[in-house]
């Protein structure tokens, strides 16, 4: 039997791969896009779990909206990357270093 | 439209959205006027942004109940708390649509810059009326996503598009813990209503403690993030620098005045039960707040930048009338916003006319010899310096004084002094600016381009530090007055 604290624990699981992958990565920007996603679907699994442990339809609705946000946010984040590539010819994270001090 | 019949039933005292509904659709209309402009004439945008902005003020104020009232089944609260700072907000976007008439008139697509500022406060007004977690979370990203957009606006300056990515990446990373921890104090309450939240945490059982914590973690790390408190500031000294100075102008105040209202809300009608713990959290994010930004601003060069760190240093200060928790301190938090909303627009309209024929205006060399030049302008920038330091008699003296004396009351002595103690290392990189100004010799010439509305802007901030300075009572009674709704 599969109970909450499993998915809780594949939540915080994914939750803390976003996160880590976010700060680790030297690669490039995509990465970090993925990464952000990755964050988002874990809080997703938490909202659906606690939703249907408590019998609580409240908990599955904010998934719609937290999934329809999410599609914006990637969407307005591609935008500006897509600018910052067409002035600096790359997205890599090393090459985000013009502003420092 | 014969007798329809509605699987709901309809929503009471939809009259209290007009504000918002004011917005959204002149946002929209704006967006779609803008395409039968012709290129000479966009600025007339900005006109009637201003214009929907003064109705919109006009509005709130007209339907602002005596007590809280919801709307959309409790989803939407109308009270003097959310109004006071819609109309600090309305008044921060005025201010921001006049810094930029001149700053972007080169900019192409000037209509949907106009309409995103409108988006963007849209989603703060929504943030502030809410009472659940859910239309907090919508205004929030409505906002959030329309700033990002507006720091990258410079499409070809390429430190405009490196802030808004930075901005973006931490941006997003915020929200995500803010929802990381909603989920578990939702897991704990079944509830996204602030007030059935704060009650059910109350009697919560022992065992769920743990997970009670982690929730207010997570949600207290998000909010933080979003009004740019240390340790979750990295973003903010890039994005200042890196956005065209009128949104960094915009996001120093209005985002700030939005996530402290809503931070306000969840401490005090979600998070009483755990009083004692935020507490010690906060104690610990503003005396980290208030030493980051005020060392951290004296090394730099860049009076965006050191304004960035400057705005660390005061958010922590605002943070010490939210840790006092009691009516002094919320009233202070909101005095310190409405001084903090003027100083910080005055002394960015003063940094745009400084830009003048290929230089920036941004580094602090660039103020050597102002007084010689404009006496007035030097005058007010003086004026809001001496504010932002907490000199008295200004504006921002009863700032600090307000909310140090709220902390002093709550049994955070410590906290107080050391708030002192740094406002005064504070005041080293404020004057360092009036030294430029009155006591070095013009390197390059000035040649300004201004225009009436900034320099009426710039009165208007300065006198308004100096009133409130000689007189600060009738801003802090307001101030009080506006905390029915929340306490």
């Amino acid at each position: 039997m599969i109970g909450l604290s499993d998915y809780l624990i594949v939540a915080a699981c994914l939750f803390s791969l976003g996160v880590i992958g976010l700060f680790l990565n030297r690669k490039n920007v995509i990465t970090i896009l993925m990464c952000i996603e990755l964050i988002l679907l874990a809080v997703n699994i938490n909202f659906v779990a606690f939703s249907h442990y408590l019998q609580d339809i409240n908990g599955q609705i904010f998934v719609f909206f937290v999934l329809t946000v999410a599609a914006s946010e990637v969407a307005v984040g591609l935008a500006i990357l897509v600018a910052f590539y067409r002035t600096r010819r790359s997205i890599d994270v090393e090459d985000i270093n013009t502003l420092q001090g | 439209m014969a007798n329809v019949t509605l699987p709901f039933p309809f929503p009471q005292h939809l009259e209290l959205i007009l504000p918002e509904m004011i917005i959204a659709v002149m946002a929209m209309a704006l967006l779609m006027w803008d395409i039968f402009l012709p290129k000479s004439k966009k600025n007339w945008i900005a006109y009637a942004t201003i214009a929907t902005c003064m109705v919109t003020a006009y509005a709130t104020i007209l339907l602002t109940p005596a007590a809280s009232m919801t709307t959309f089944y409790g989803y939407f609260v109308m009270d003097p708390f959310a109004s006071f700072a819609k109309l600090l907000m309305l008044v921060a976007t005025v201010f921001a649509v006049i810094l930029s008439l001149d700053y972007m008139k080169d900019e192409e697509y000037l209509g949907e810059y106009y309409c995103l500022m409108l988006f963007a406060l849209l989603g703060m007004m929504l943030m502030v009326s809410s009472n659940n977690f859910v239309t907090m979370y919508l205004g929030l990203e409505l906002m959030a996503l329309s700033v990002y957009v507006l720091v990258g606006y410079q499409r070809d300056v390429l430190r405009s598009s490196e802030a808004a990515l930075k901005y973006f990446i931490l941006g997003a990373l915020s929200s995500g813990m803010l929802l990381y921890g909603i989920t578990f104090l939702y897991g704990v309450t079944t509830s996204f209503d602030f007030a059935t939240i704060g009650t059910r945490l109350v009697d919560a059982n022992d065992s769920a403690h743990g997970v009670v914590m982690l929730g207010m973690v997570f949600v207290l790390a998000g909010l933080a993030f979003k009004v740019s408190i240390a340790p979750f500031h990295m973003w903010t000294p890039d994005t200042y620098e890196g956005a065209p100075t009128p949104v960094t102008a915009f996001i120093s105040v209005a985002p700030k005045v939005a996530g402290f209202v809503v931070f306000m809300r969840v401490l005090h009608d979600v998070l009483p039960a755990v009083q004692a713990d935020y507490t010690m959290i906060l104690v610990f994010l503003a005396a980290l707040s208030i030493i980051i930004g005020n060392v951290a601003a004296i090394a730099q060069r860049n009076i965006k930048r050191m304004l960035a760190y400057s705005t660390i240093g005061h958010v922590g200060f605002v943070l010490l009338g939210l840790i006092a928790a009691n009516e002094a301190g919320y009233a202070g938090a909101l005095v310190y916003l409405t001084v903090y909303l003027f100083m910080n627009m005055g002394v960015f309209a003063i940094i745009i006319l400084m830009r003048r024929d290929g230089i920036q205006g941004e580094l602090l060399d660039d103020f050597s010899g102002l007084s010689k030049v404009r006496p007035g302008y030097a005058l007010a920038m003086g004026l809001l310096l001496f504010s932002l330091a907490g000199i008295p008699f200004l504006g921002g003296f009863w700032a600090k004084y307000v909310v140090i004396m709220a902390a002093i009351e709550a049994d955070h002595l410590y906290l107080a002094i050391l708030a002192i103690i740094f406002s005064v290392v504070g005041c080293f990189y404020y004057l360092r600016v009036i030294k430029y100004m009155y006591f070095d010799d013009a390197r390059v010439d000035f040649n300004f381009i201004e225009s009436s509305l900034m320099k009426i802007a710039v009165a208007v901030t300065a006198v308004a530090v100096t009133v409130i300075g000689l007189y600060p009572d009738p801003v802090i009674q307001i101030c009080k007055q506006a905390l029915v709704g929340l306490i």
